[in-house]
């Protein structure tokens, strides 16, 4: 089935090169307005490098990255990140985090009161909103910080491993959670892991990476009815599919 | 794809910018010293670079830079190694032993605030106008650097390796000179190299003390004669060999602490 | 003394242990282990799983004797632990390796310190550096290694004492999803040569299911035992079994929900 959304996020050519060692070479692919992309590539894979250029924190050798069919500018399009790392701020609040995405692009005070309020519920955390994050638990510190990407309403989301360091069924909650947010927001959002499983529960489409330098290998299309079962025939043949074609172990 | 000249270029940006900030620099005070009134009191950098380099020939006082140079040096490095087995040793007793730290560390925190140059006094009444009052003064500028951080170091040792340690069955003396020192080194040598530029530059206040040589006594002397050039040559030469022994420091810590470079794969 | 007696067979016994700290406020106790009452068999490949946080790492402290319980006592082989000792190798998590010797270095610590001669720990350690997969990297510091071959160094160093008791706290916790499958399948590979008792904390059920020959599932704070299960399934194991895939639901079910 064609995907009709219309194209939010085009990458062309992009290529990066660190003296004389090539870490991308020429990676091209578009990603659809509201879609779930997933990215995944063997241990070791240029991803962090790969994530750094498509926010430009990087300046890539070669290529191209557009959004909305405009060159990609940090002042102009809003991207929210979400690491593996807690980037929740020490000295502030709970509720104080959340808002601190939304004062960042000056948002008026009322309508950002509003919008704390509205996420806090959401995430669950209206209970925690006085609370410093050395008192939450990780997994709350990683509401907090979804949160607050959530709230200033991105236009792209990135997400690099931000569940790598959960428990299982932890994992599985957040990733839950996750998906309603996307669905709810019509978000076009990014997640880049390496857990394959991850990767099939919650992608519409995943990219296989391949080792450095780093191309696209193939895509895979997901469309494996939600909720996903990850003991269903269909979830585990797939499981298997991208298994091997990234497995170096 | 960046051409070869543009890399060129890239890496030895730093470098370049460092030279055109000195040269910039310099030729701002030559024009300063002699085109305005503040050439009365600052003489020109061409005057003083020139007659730092003459006295490597020309003997300035009785002796020739050189000497004046080697003296310093080994003043320092006298009471700087004598520094160095005090720091450590007081160092690593206090961050191991609670009673020891008990007893040590207020005295130490109460001495450590008086400057170098406030004990000249006492030193020449408790040592005389020798050399000896000179290593005195020079030992505690450096000395209080290296206990402290050494200390640091012995506190600093992280816990899950003590673990290991004993686990593996070393006893208690293993795990101090196997486990708690090495782990200190990276501390003690950051210790040793503020310490050798902090006792560098004792050097003039010791050199207070009545001598006929070395690169404070040059400071001591031009001021005592209001010569201007002999003040700023000797300032040079102290800049000079205080930058060499930094450097010198650090490139010791690399090779002997390999181990702490983050270089993982 | 009744806690001399056991089962023969029994490398360590952990006998009712309780485990309170005071609470950070310094008004009243956490406790953080209640009631833990387990043993050990000699080679058996043993996992505590269990959500969160919550009181694993302490247990393990107190196993090898690095801390000891508020109630209850360990035995090993007859012995009432009180102190750390070479007979119980420990795998860290963060591989607590010596960053100032080498590969070579960690691996004849233990030797070294219990007085063997150069030729005899080198022989150790050349012997285990070797069954980890790590020959030919003797030299190396453990900043110029990944994440897995530091582990393997660890791995490597609790062997080295031959003890007959290994615990392992989350030692691939650190490591990407991949890096992990493959250091379960390397620990399972050294395991079956070499086989020891092995205590292994987890809160990852999929390396719980893949190591395990039994699994004891552990409540969230404070920890007590909530179920036994004898995982029997085949070496080598798949991760997509559909017996594995079903066990794994199965525990995961009956784990605490943690927040």
């Amino acid at each position: 089935m064609e995907d009709k959304r219309e194209i939010k996020v085009k990458v062309m050519n992009l290529t990066k090169q660190f003296d004389e060692l090539l870490v991308l070479d020429d990676i091209s692919f578009d990603v659809k307005k509201g879609e779930f992309l997933c990215i995944v590539g063997p241990t070791g894979c240029g991803k962090t490098t790969f994530l750094n250029s498509l926010t430009k924190l990087y300046q890539p050798t070669k290529g191209e990255i557009l959004i909305n069919n405009e060159p990609v500018d940090l002042k102009k399009h809003s991207i929210a990140y979400i690491f593996q790392e807690y980037s929740t701020m020490p000295w502030l609040t709970v509720e104080e985090n959340i808002r601190f995405g939304l004062s960042i692009k000056h948002m008026p005070k009322e309508l950002a009161d509003q919008k704390v309020e509205e996420y806090l519920e959401v995430v669950g955390l209206t209970k925690y909103r006085k609370y410093y994050p050395d008192q939450l638990s990780a997994s709350m510190l990683q509401r907090v910080v979804i949160a607050r990407a959530f709230a200033t309403e991105p236009e792209l989301l990135l997400m690099d491993e931000p569940y790598g360091q959960l428990d299982i069924e932890l994992r599985f909650k957040l990733e839950d959670e996750l998906l309603n947010l996307w669905k709810r927001n019509g978000t076009t959002v990014i997640f880049i892991t390496h857990n394959i499983e991850e990767a099939v529960y919650l992608g519409e489409r995943i990219l296989v990476l391949t080792n450095k330098p780093t191309k696209i290998k193939t895509e895979i299309k997901n469309d494996l009815p939600r909720p996903r079962d990850i003991v269903s025939e269909d979830f585990v043949n797939l499981r298997n599919e991208v298994t091997d074609l990234i497995k170096w172990w | 794809m960046e051409s070869k000249t543009s890399r060129f270029m890239r890496k030895n940006m730093a470098a370049f910018m460092t030279i055109v900030a000195f040269m910039s620099l310099l030729l701002v005070w030559e024009l300063v010293a002699r085109f305005t009134n503040a050439g009365m009191f600052l003489p020109p950098a061409s005057e003083i670079i020139s007659k730092f380099v003459e006295s490597f020939t020309v003997p300035i006082g009785k002796h020739r830079m050189l000497v004046h140079i080697g003296v310093s040096l080994y003043r320092v490095g006298v009471a700087f190694i004598f520094a160095t087995i005090a720091g450590i040793f007081l160092g690593v007793s206090m961050g191991y032993s609670k009673t020891v730290e008990a007893i040590i560390k207020p005295i130490f925190e109460f001495i450590r605030p008086i400057p170098p140059l406030a004990w000249i006094p006492m030193s020449i009444l408790w040592f005389g106008l020798g050399d000896q009052s000179k290593f005195f003064i020079i030992f505690l500028g450096c000395f209080c650097f290296i206990t402290v951080n050494t200390y640091d170091g012995t506190k600093n040792v992280d816990h899950v390796l003590l673990g290991a340690a004993r686990m593996l069955g070393a006893s208690e003396r293993q795990v101090f000179f196997r486990v708690v020192l090495p782990s200190s080194i990276p501390y003690i040598f950051a210790g040793l190299q503020i310490a050798i530029t902090a006792g560098w530059s004792a050097v003039v206040g010791a050199e207070m003390v009545r001598s006929d040589e070395g690169v404070g006594w040059l400071i001591v002397m031009g001021m005592t004669n209001g010569n201007t050039v002999q003040i700023m040559v000797g300032m040079l030469a102290i800049g000079i060999v205080g930058y060499i022994l930094a450097t010198a420091m650090a490139k010791l810590e690399g090779r002997l602490c390999i181990w702490n470079q983050q270089q993982g794969i | 003394m009744e806690s001399a007696a056991g089962n023969i067979a029994d490398v360590l016994k952990c006998s009712h242990i309780s485990k309170e700290f005071d609470s950070f406020d310094g008004t009243g106790k956490n406790l953080v282990l209640e009631d833990i009452d387990f043993s050990v068999k000699d080679n058996e490949f043993l996992v505590l799983f269990g959500p969160g946080q919550c009181g694993k790492t302490t247990l393990l402290n107190i196993l090898a004797g690095l801390e000891s319980p508020t109630k209850g006592e360990v035995v090993d082989h007859g012995k009432k632990v009180t102190a750390p000792a070479p007979e119980r190798g420990v795998v860290y998590q963060k591989t607590a390796l010596f960053p100032w010797l080498t590969v070579m270095g960690n691996v004849e610590f233990g030797p070294k310190v219990r007085g063997f001669k150069k030729e005899e720990r080198k022989k150790i350690a050349d012997h285990y550096i070797d069954l980890v997969g790590l020959k030919g990297f003797e030299k190396s510091y453990p900043s110029q290694l990944s994440g897995g071959m530091r582990q393997r160094v660890g791995i490597a160093r609790a062997y080295s004492n031959n003890p007959s008791l290994m615990l392992m706290d989350e030692p691939f916790g650190h490591l990407d999803a991949q890096t992990r499958y493959m250091m379960e399948e390397e620990l399972q590979r050294i395991w079956q040569k070499e086989k020891r008792a092995v205590v292994f904390v987890t809160n990852n059920i999929e390396e719980a299911l893949f190591l395990a020959d039994r699994i004891i599932l552990m409540t969230n704070c404070p920890s007590k035992i909530k179920k036994e299960y004898i995982i029997d399934l085949p070496h080598p194991r798949s991760y997509v079994d559909p017996e594995f895939l079903r066990l794994r639901r199965e525990i995961t079910e009956n784990m605490d929900k943690s927040m």
